[in-house]
C-alpha cells in the first residue's frame, strides 16, 4: 500500500535530531499554552508564525502542529486540579476531574487524561492517514440544514446535564443562549443587547465566562467554607487502577469515534463536541449515577475526544485548505507563507511534506505522553497546597487569563462578574454545566437555522428534504423526549 | 489631550530633523492592530507587512488579533490609541469604506484615522461548484433569470465583498435581487464550503479565500474581477472578457493610524510600503498567499477609500441593505 510507504518515509524524515527537537519544542509550548487559561493555541501559533520566516518549512510546521495539539494534553491538568479549564474542550473535564481531585484522585485522572488523549489522538491520526481525502468529500456534504439537526441533537444533553430539577436546568440553558445572543447580528449586523455600550459589540468572549464560572466560582465556594487546601487526601496512587483502565478501554474507543467523525465538521467546534463525548459515556454506562462525582471515564470521554477532533481537525485543513478552528486558520496562513497550497494537490505535489508532518504528529503524541505522565506526581502534590496560598494564584491567573484573551480589561470584568453570577447560581441550586453548553450551542444553532432558512426561501420544508437532516432532527426529538422519561422513571 | 499631541508633534519633529545623525522612529516595537481573528485576508496582509518592517528596520513589529463585531472592535482601539506611530491599524476595505456604505450609525468617523497607504488588493472570484453545469458568467446570468427563487448564493458577511460582487454581478445582469436566496456566512471559508459542497451555487469572494479550494478541483472560478488574468490561474478569464465589463468590486487591505499621526511617521512608513511593492522577494511572498500588491500613497489612499465609499453607498441602498 502506497500509502504505508509515504507514511514510513514519513517516519524517517520526522525522527531525525532537528525535527525531532521541534517536535519536542512545540509539545512542551502547547502544554503551556493549553495549561495557561485564556492564551489558547490560536495566540501560541500567532505569536510564533513570524519564527517561521527563519525556518525551513517542515520543522515550522512540524512545531506549529505540535503547538496546536499539546494544548490539548495541557487544557486537562488545570481542569482537573484547580476547576478552571484552559480549554475550551475542557470544559467537560472538570465535571468529574475536579471532583476525583478533590477525593485525593489527582493522580489518576491526569494519568487517564494523558492515556486517553493518546489513545485516541493516535487513532486519529490512523484515520487521517488512510482517510483524509474521502473524508473530506463527506465534511464538505454536510450543509446547514445538517448542521441544525446535529446542534438540536447535541441540545439533548442539555436535559441529561441538568441535575436533580429540570426547570433549573433548563433555566441555566436559556440564560446561557441569552448570553450567547450579545453582540452583533451574525447576519444583519444589527446590534443585539449592548446597551450602547462598544464593549459588548464583540459579544461576551466566551473564556472569560468560564474562567468567571469555574475558576472564580470555585475560589468563592471555597474560601467561603474555609477549605484547607484543593484535596486533604493523602496523595495515593498516581495511576488508574487496572480495572478502571480496562473500562475506560470501551471508553476511549467511543470517544474516538464521536471526537473523529464530528471533527472532521469544519464548524463543529471541540467544546461541543466533548460534551457530547461525555453525554454518550454517561448513557452507555451501567451506572450513570456516578457521573459528576468523580467517574473516571467522565474524564476519559472527553479528554479522548478532543484529542481525536484534533487530528480530525487536520482533514479538511490538509485535504481542502479549511481549517476548522481559528487555530488551524492560522497555520494554514503559515503553509501558504511557504508557497504550500493545501488541498488535495498537496498530497500529490508535495508528499514528502505532507507525510513526515503526520508522521510526526505520531512521534509528537508519544511525547506529550512520556512528558505528560511523570509529570502527574507534581500536579497532584499541588492539590495539597494550602488553599491561602491557591486561592490567590487561582484568582491571578484568570484576571492574566480573561485579560490576555481579547487585550482587554472588560473581558476582566466580564470574568467577575460571572464569577459572581456562578457563586449565586451554586448556592441556589442551578447547575453551570447547561449554560455553558447552551452558551456554546446557541450560535451554531442560529446561524444553521438562518442559513437553512435563507436556502430555501424562508421555507422550513427544507428539512424534510434532505434526508440526513431530517433523521438528525429526528434523532435529536426522540433522544430528548427519552432522556424526559428516564428521569420521571428515577 | 492637546498637550499629549504637542509633545508628540515635538518629538516627532526633534527625531526627524537631523535625520542622518540620531536613531529615528522607530525606537520600540510597533504594534499593528487587526480587528480579525488570525489567518484571514487583513491578518495575513499584516504579517506580510510587519515582516517586512521588522526586517528593514531591525526592530518589532508585532501583529495583534483583536476579533469583534466584524471590525470594528479592533479599529477602534487603534484609532483611539496615542498618534506617536507605536499603534497602528491594518484596516480592510470593510472597515475603511464598506461599513460606513452601509451602516448609518458607525462608532468611529470615516474620517476619523490618518491614512497611510494602500498595501495589498484582494481581487473577486465569481465561482462555481466544480461540477456545475454553468461554465460561464453568462449562463449563470440566464439560469438565475430564469429561476431566481432556486438560485442560490453564499456571501460572507452582510458588509463584505461579497455582499457587494454578487449584488453587482446580479444587478447588472438584470436578475430580481429580492427573489434570490442569499445565505450568509462568517467567513469566506465557510461560504466556499458550502459552495463546493452543493449548498449554495454560486459566490464570490476575494482571491487569497478561493485560491485552495480552486487549486484542490473543488470549485470552479468563472471570471476575476482584475484587469488582468491572475497569475497562477491562467484559464480564469477577467470580467471583461467574460462579458461583464462594469463589474469593479475588489477587496483590499491597507495601514492607518489614529488622527493626528505626525507625517515624518506616515511618510515612513508609506516610504516602506512604496518599497516593498518594487522588492521582488516580497511580491513573491505575497503571491504565494494570494494577494496583489498595489501602492498607494497616504492621499491617493484617503482619495481611494472615498471613491470606494461614492461607488458602495448607492449600490448598498439599491440592494437595500443600508442601514
Amino acid at each position: 500500500m502506497e500509502t504505508l510507504g509515504f507514511l514510513l518515509n514519513g517516519f524517517g524524515q520526522a525522527l531525525t535530531p532537528q525535527n525531532l527537537a521541534f517536535a519536542l519544542m512545540g509539545s512542551v509550548l502547547g502544554t503551556l499554552v493549553g495549561v495557561l487559561p485564556g492564551i489558547g493555541p490560536t495566540s501560541g501559533i500567532a505569536i510564533l508564525l513570524p519564527l517561521t520566516s527563519f525556518l525551513p518549512p517542515t520543522p515550522a510546521i512540524i512545531m506549529l502542529a505540535a503547538i496546536y495539539y499539546g494544548a490539548m494534553y495541557g487544557g486537562s491538568t488545570t481542569a482537573i486540579l484547580v476547576n478552571i479549564p484552559g480549554e475550551v474542550a475542557s470544559v467537560v473535564t472538570t465535571l468529574d476531574g475536579h471532583q476525583m481531585a478533590r477525593q485525593g484522585r489527582a493522580g489518576p485522572a491526569l494519568a487517564i487524561a494523558a492515556i486517553a488523549s493518546f489513545v485516541a489522538g493516535t487513532l486519529g491520526l490512523v484515520g487521517l492517514t488512510f482517510f483524509a481525502p474521502p473524508l473530506a468529500d463527506v465534511a464538505l456534504a454536510i450543509g446547514p440544514p445538517e448542521y441544525f439537526g446535529l446542534v438540536v441533537l447535541s441540545f439533548s444533553v442539555v436535559v441529561s446535564l441538568s441535575g436533580p430539577s429540570l426547570v433549573k436546568g433548563l433555566t441555566a440553558a436559556a440564560l446561557g443562549a441569552l448570553v450567547a445572543v450579545v453582540g452583533l447580528d451574525p447576519m444583519s449586523g444589527e446590534r443585539r443587547l449592548t446597551f450602547g455600550t462598544t464593549t459588548l459589540l464583540g459579544g461576551v468572549d466566551f473564556i472569560a465566562v468560564i474562567i468567571g464560572l469555574f475558576a472564580i466560582t470555585e475560589v468563592l465556594l471555597g474560601v467561603e467554607a474555609r477549605t484547607g487546601a484543593i484535596s486533604l487526601a493523602p496523595v495515593g496512587r498516581l495511576l488508574p487502577r487496572a480495572e478502571e483502565l480496562r473500562a475506560c478501554v470501551g471508553t476511549m474507543l467511543r470517544a474516538t469515534g464521536v471526537g473523529f467523525g464530528l471533527g472532521l465538521l469544519p464548524g463543529c467546534t471541540p467544546g461541543a463536541i466533548s460534551f457530547i463525548a461525555y453525554d454518550v459515556e454517561r448513557r452507555v454506562s451501567r451506572t450513570p449515577e456516578r457521573f459528576g462525582r468523580g467517574a473516571i471515564e467522565g474524564v476519559a470521554a472527553p479528554e479522548g475526544a478532543n484529542n481525536a477532533t484534533t487530528s480530525a481537525g487536520f482533514v479538511p485543513l490538509l485535504a481542502l485548505g479549511l481549517p476548522a478552528t481559528p487555530a488551524l486558520a492560522v497555520l494554514l496562513s503559515g503553509l501558504m507563507i511557504y508557497g504550500l497550497q493545501p488541498g488535495p494537490l498537496l498530497f500529490e505535489k508535495q508528499p514528502q511534506f505532507v507525510w513526515t508532518v503526520i508522521a510526526s504528529m505520531y512521534v509528537g503524541n508519544v511525547m506529550l505522553l512520556v512528558l505528560n505522565l511523570p509529570l502527574v506526581g507534581l500536579w497532584a502534590r499541588l492539590c495539597r497546597v494550602p488553599y491561602a496560598v491557591m486561592a490567590p494564584l487561582i484568582l491571578i491567573f484568570s484576571v492574566l487569563g480573561a485579560f490576555s484573551v481579547r487585550n482587554s480589561f472588560a473581558d476582566v470584568g466580564m470574568a467577575l462578574a460571572f464569577g459572581a453570577l456562578g457563586y449565586g447560581m451554586a448556592k441556589l441550586g442551578y447547575p453551570t454545566a447547561p449554560l455553558v453548553l447552551a452558551l456554546i450551542l446557541t450560535p451554531m444553532l442560529e446561524s444553521a437555522l438562518r442559513q437553512s432558512l435563507s436556502m430555501a426561501h424562508g421555507s422550513a420544508l427544507i428539512f424534510l428534504s434532505r434526508p440526513v437532516a431530517l433523521v438528525l432532527l429526528a434523532a435529536g426529538v426522540a433522544l430528548t423526549l427519552w432522556t424526559l422519561i428516564a428521569r420521571r422513571r428515577r | 489631550m492637546m498637550r499629549v499631541v504637542l509633545i508628540a508633534l515635538l518629538v516627532a519633529g526633534l527625531l526627524t530633523a537631523p535625520a542622518a545623525a540620531q536613531p529615528a522612529y522607530p525606537t520600540r516595537p510597533v504594534e499593528i492592530i487587526v480587528g480579525y481573528a488570525p489567518g484571514g485576508g487583513a491578518d495575513v496582509a499584516a504579517r506580510l507587512l510587519a515582516a517586512y518592517a521588522a526586517k528593514k528596520w531591525g526592530q518589532s513589529v508585532n501583529v495583534v488579533n483583536m476579533p469583534g463585531a466584524s471590525g470594528i472592535t479592533g479599529a477602534l482601539r487603534a484609532l483611539n490609541a496615542k498618534p506617536d506611530g507605536y499603534t497602528l491599524l491594518l484596516e480592510p476595505h470593510a472597515t475603511a469604506s464598506m461599513l460606513f456604505a452601509v451602516e448609518s450609525d458607525v462608532p468611529f468617523k470615516m474620517d476619523g484615522k490618518t491614512p497611510i497607504g494602500l498595501i495589498t488588493l484582494d481581487p473577486v472570484i465569481y465561482t462555481v461548484k466544480a461540477d456545475s453545469p454553468w461554465k460561464t458568467l453568462k449562463d449563470v446570468a440566464t439560469a438565475a433569470k430564469a429561476d431566481p427563487k432556486a438560485f442560490r448564493y453564499g456571501i460572507a458577511g452582510v458588509s463584505g465583498v461579497a455582499a457587494f460582487s454578487v449584488s453587482q454581478f446580479l444587478f447588472s445582469a438584470g436578475v430580481p435581487l429580492a427573489e434570490t436566496n442569499k445565505v450568509v456566512f462568517t467567513g469566506g471559508a465557510p461560504a466556499l464550503t458550502a459552495l463546493a459542497g452543493g449548498h449554495t451555487d454560486f459566490a464570490g469572494q476575494q482571491w487569497s479565500e478561493s485560491a485552495g479550494l480552486v487549486a484542490g478541483g473543488k470549485i470552479r472560478g468563472l471570471a476575476v474581477v482584475n484587469p488582468t488574468r491572475l497569475p497562477g490561474l491562467p484559464d480564469i478569464p477577467t470580467a471583461k472578457e467574460a462579458g461583464f465589463p462594469d463589474l469593479d468590486v475588489v477587496g483590499w487591505q491597507g495601514l492607518a493610524g489614529p488622527p493626528k499621526l505626525p507625517a515624518p511617521i506616515v511618510a515612513k512608513w508609506s516610504a516602506l510600503i512604496e518599497e516593498a511593492s518594487k522588492d521582488p522577494a516580497f511580491l513573491e511572498q505575497a503571491q504565494k498567499v494570494s494577494k496583489v500588491i498595489a501602492y498607494k500613497g497616504p492621499d491617493a489612499y484617503w482619495q481611494f477609500q472615498q471613491d470606494e465609499l461614492g461607488k458602495y453607498l448607492p449600490l448598498a441602498t439599491k440592494m437595500g441593505i443600508r442601514k
